[in-house]
């Protein structure tokens, strides 16, 4: 996850392994090339007429694109992204106040390798971390110190480049109409605590459609 | 009329007399002078000779009493100063009043006299009221109220010329009343006289007043002195009875006088109420008994010494004891015939009292209305002869009414409670007031329809057995006579006053009864609700600490889980770590369920056919059972063609599960059974399971709903499932019921109405 992994080099030559690609932030004009499968000059002409938002190296002309940018300009274009995404794992993010409950999920959801496991004690860290972070499924507390459930549903859901994120809902009380309206404010699926973990891991696989 | 109206205006009625009695012509100057001289101040005598003298034909007439007093004085030697001097003072004021008042009786005579000849035509001998011989009472009494104050000079209150006075003047109210209502007086002595009564009684009921209170008044206006006030007002009550007043002595004798002259015949009093006897009021008064006697013996010769003396009565006193005599004669005649006529009334009300002893005698132990309305119609079978008899009695608003019918002895054909008829028909009830006269068919037409075999209907009369201002029950006879009305009022007054007095008393032990009734109630409700209370509570606390709860359990859960899937299967740790997952659960399950309480459920209502959700239902429960129980068949009865009802499929199924479930555990012999059916009301679905498993006992029974009992070994949701159920099917308005036999069976009855009751608040 390091921005820099890139050492300056024209990297042309040599193609990426999917967990680099995976992981990669920043791209230099031949990788973004090979992910979209088209030429590098392609690459060039979209970057210097603003198309494709990126930057140069300070002190270089190298062109460098943010992952972020360049997966933008590969949906705009309709580009498939599956090249970029595949072998990347899942980034879950955990917030619960209860630190007993965030190690065990921690646990359960390290013991399978395709994901990437975040934590968050606070709707306020949760709020930093979704931004960083940019999980593809939260594990949220509905009753947490400093906010509900419902309200981090509902703030999350305005923000664009969340909008693929999952969210499960986890509760040790909620009544039915809560649940409804947890589910109407953006939630995707409501889990009461206890549960039951090959229940809950099955769910998640499919809410992340990785069967 | 209500009595207050008939009160009213009797009291106009008296006041008017009063203010009549006010205008009355006073007693002339010198009577009243010589009233207001007591007998001790013979200093005053000069002012009488000097009043006397100022009144010329008072001087004459005294001047010629002295002379016919044969004194042996020449008469023209004779003049007021020497009469004073000759008779003594109270004689001559005595004399002087005496004739005063004579005019006054006389005055008044004339005019009503020309009264009675303005109005009859005949004048019929015009009056009963013999003012003459009330004059002759009157002067009897003041003589003998004189003679026996005499005759007991060792009694001081007894001042003789104060006697006579009294004597003189105590019936002056009779001579009041008579001159202001001169023909509603001549009624209350001819009633009087017809009845042998006590013309005092007869004048309240007439006039409104008596004369001693008329007379009261009078003797006030003209400011008597208070012996004689009293003696007029007081002398017609007995001794005993007599306020402690400084005179109630003088009183006591002017009553005791006028009893003797009473006795006597001599006049006339109006009153022919003879109460006492002589001696026996004289003993009382502790005066001498024999010398009453002598008294009362002497009484004819010192009137009519007395009278020649006064010149006021030219009647020899051989004449005057004829008329005496003739008098008691007469007296005697009348009570006979007053004795006779009572002797007839009384063969008549003597039956008339037997039977209402015999029926008091029976009532006093009366059970219940039937019984007593039983014993009416017996009375009455009785007191009117055999024939039909039937009874209404009235119940409270609202409450049924009784109809019963009797054989002609009075027993008991049918009794039966019928709905309490219309409005209209109550509103008959109450008038119906007058006894015989309203038929059958008139009044109450719609109780022909419970009599039976009534030969004739339209025979058939009302008696209304009146206790208070409505009938209490109203009795239905065919008689065509009836006992005369006062005799028949006792009668009805005395059935209605049994019968009154057992419905209070049948209401008052059901109002006891309900009282009762109502206090268990109030004590089961206040336990129940202090049961809900603590479940309510308990949920609160569930609520609020299920939060804190379920994360530790989701932890201990969670950790066990993993254990379970890192231990390999089939060893101890792996089972372990097993049942401590289920557990977990199991205790988050029963905070879920003590949540309940606190937030009892509401029913969201969609069409939902049964039989599908039933089918499901069974087929999830089956599934189940593999894990968790021995494998029960299940059989199930539902009508596929029935049409969807509004229930919320969820929490009905959520109940069936439950009641399921406690019939699996009760080791059905060979299955559990599920009906379901909208009935036996059209909005009422009835779902049944029935099991032919150990059944419960009564104690069980009793406390199979309460949450946490259980009579079954510790095992899966033990104690909350019935419960559960309770509440689901509360959530709808419902219940379940539970019916069950040790050995035989238990069978559990949901009962889910298929709209809210008013009053619940919809789910949205």
């Amino acid at each position: 996850m390091s921005a820099h992994g890139n050492n300056g080099k024209p990297a042309a030559e040599e193609s990426l392994t999917p967990s680099e690609l995976a992981n990669k932030m920043v791209f230099t004009t031949g990788e973004a090339a090979e992910v979209c499968k088209v030429s590098q000059q392609t690459i060039i002409r979209c970057f210097d007429s603003g198309r494709l938002h990126g930057f140069r190296v300070p002190g270089s002309r190298f062109r460098r694109i943010p992952r972020e940018e360049l997966i933008r300009f590969m949906r705009e274009n309709n580009i498939p992204t599956e090249l970029l995404e595949a072998g990347r794992k899942k980034r879950i993010l955990v917030v619960d106040d209860d630190e007993q409950i965030v190690e065990l999920f921690v646990d359960v959801l390290s013991r399978d390798d395709r994901f990437e496991v975040k934590t968050a004690k606070s709707g306020y860290d949760a709020g930093v971390l979704t931004e960083q972070f940019k999980p593809d499924l939260m594990i949220l507390d509905y009753m947490l110190g400093d906010i509900n459930g419902n309200v981090v549903c509902q703030t999350v859901r305005k923000i664009p480049t969340l909008a693929g994120m999952k969210i499960i809902i986890v509760s040790g009380v909620v009544k039915q109409h809560e649940i409804d309206d947890l589910l109407s404010a953006g939630a995707d699926e409501f889990v009461k605590k206890p549960f039951n973990i090959e229940r809950l891991m099955g769910r998640i696989g499919e809410l992340l459609e990785i069967g | 009329m209500s009595t207050t109206s008939v009160d009213a205006s009797r009291a106009r009625r008296v006041e008017l007399i009063l203010g009549q009695l006010e205008s009355l012509p006073t007693l002339p100057a010198v009577a009243m002078r010589l009233l207001a001289l007591t007998t001790s101040e013979e200093s005053e005598s000069e002012e009488v000779v000097r009043l006397i003298k100022a009144d010329p034909s008072l001087t004459s007439k005294l001047l010629s009493l002295c002379r016919r007093s044969n004194m042996g004085v020449r008469a023209d030697a004779i003049s007021i100063d020497r009469v004073v001097l000759l008779l003594g003072y109270n004689a001559v004021r005595n004399a002087v009043l005496s004739l005063k008042v004579f005019q006054l009786f006389h005055a008044g005579a004339e005019e009503a006299e020309a009264l009675d000849a303005a109005s009859g035509p005949e004048g019929e001998a015009a009056s009963n009221f013999d003012r003459r011989g009330l004059w002759q009472h009157s002067l009897a009494v003041a003589i003998c109220c004189e003679l026996l104050a005499h005759a007991h000079p060792h009694i001081p209150e007894l001042r003789p010329s104060d006697a006579f006075v009294c004597g003189l003047l105590h019936d002056i109210g009779k001579v009041a009343l008579h001159m202001v209502l001169p023909r509603a007086y001549q009624r209350v002595t001819e009633l009087a006289e017809l009845n042998q009564g006590n013309v005092a009684e007869f004048e309240r009921r007439v006039v409104g007043i008596d004369h001693h209170t008329a007379g009261k008044r009078l003797a006030e206006q003209w400011q008597l002195p208070h012996e004689i006030q009293d003696s007029i007002w007081l002398h017609g009550s007995s001794y005993e009875l007599l306020p402690r007043l400084e005179h109630r002595a003088l009183v006591g004798l002017v009553g005791l006088a006028d009893l003797v002259v009473r006795r006597q015949h001599i006049g006339y009093s109006g009153n022919f109420a003879i109460s006492a006897s002589p001696s026996v009021m004289a003993r009382a008064m502790g005066l001498d008994p024999e010398k009453v006697e002598q008294v009362a013996g002497r009484l004819f010769e010192e009137i009519r010494l007395q009278g020649e003396l006064l010149g006021l009565d030219d009647q020899p006193s051989q004449e005057l004891f004829l008329r005496s005599i003739q008098n008691a004669n007469e007296a005697l005649g009348r009570l006979n015939a007053a004795l006779e006529r009572r002797g007839r009334a009384a063969s008549r009300q003597a039956r008339t009292l037997a039977s209402i002893a015999a029926f008091q005698a029976q009532a006093g132990s009366s059970a219940g209305l039937a019984d007593v309305l039983g014993r009416v119609a017996a009375a009455a079978s009785e007191a009117l002869g055999q024939g039909f008899y039937a009874m209404v009695c009235r119940g409270a608003s609202g409450e049924p009414w009784l109809v019963a019918q009797f054989g002609p002895d009075g027993q008991v054909r049918r009794a039966k409670y019928v709905d309490p008829p219309s409005r209209a028909v109550q509103d008959a009830w109450r008038t119906a007031s007058d006894p015989g006269a309203v038929g059958l068919m008139a009044l109450l037409p719609w109780v022909t329809d419970y009599l039976i075999d009534a030969s004739d209907l339209h025979q058939v009369r009302l008696l209304p057995l009146a206790c208070g201002e409505e009938p209490a029950a109203v009795l239905l006879h065919d008689r065509p006579m009836l006992p005369p009305r006062e005799e028949l009022e006792a009668l009805t007054l005395t059935w209605a006053a049994a019968i009154g007095a057992t419905v209070q008393n049948e209401s008052a032990k059901r109002l006891g009864e309900e009282l009762a009734e109502a206090n268990r109630q109030l004590a089961e409700t206040q336990d129940r609700l202090l049961d809900s209370q603590t479940l309510i509570r308990l949920g609160e606390m569930a609520a609020g600490a299920a939060h804190e709860m379920n994360n530790p359990l989701a932890v201990i859960s969670g950790r066990s889980q993993l254990l379970v899937q890192s231990l390999g299967p089939g060893s101890e740790e792996h089972k372990s770590a097993a049942k401590i997952v289920e557990q977990s659960h199991r205790l988050s399950d029963l905070i879920s369920f003590l949540r309940m309480f606190a937030d009892p459920p509401k029913a969201e209502r969609a069409p939902t056919k049964v039989g599908p959700m039933l089918d499901e239902l069974v087929r999830a429960v089956q599934a189940e059972a593999k894990e968790y129980h021995k494998d029960v068949p299940l059989s199930m009865k539902v009508d596929p063609s029935a049409p969807p009802v509004m229930i919320d499929a969820k929490k009905v199924a959520g109940a069936v599960r439950e009641l399921v479930l406690n019939a699996m555990q009760a080791s059905p012999k060979s299955s559990v059974h599920i009906s379901a059916k909208v009935g036996p009301e059209p909005d009422l679905l009835t779902i049944q399971v029935a099991d032919d498993g150990l059944g419960m006992e009564r104690a069980v029974l009793e406390h199979a709903m309460d949450p946490f009992f259980s009579s079954k070994a510790a095992g899966r949701r033990t104690g909350m499932g019935l419960p559960r159920a309770q509440l689901l099917a509360r959530a709808h308005g419902g219940e379940i019921k539970l019916s069950s036999t040790p050995n035989r069976g238990t069978t559990a009855t949901l009962l889910i109405p298929l709209r809210d009751p008013p009053g619940v608040e919809r789910s949205k």
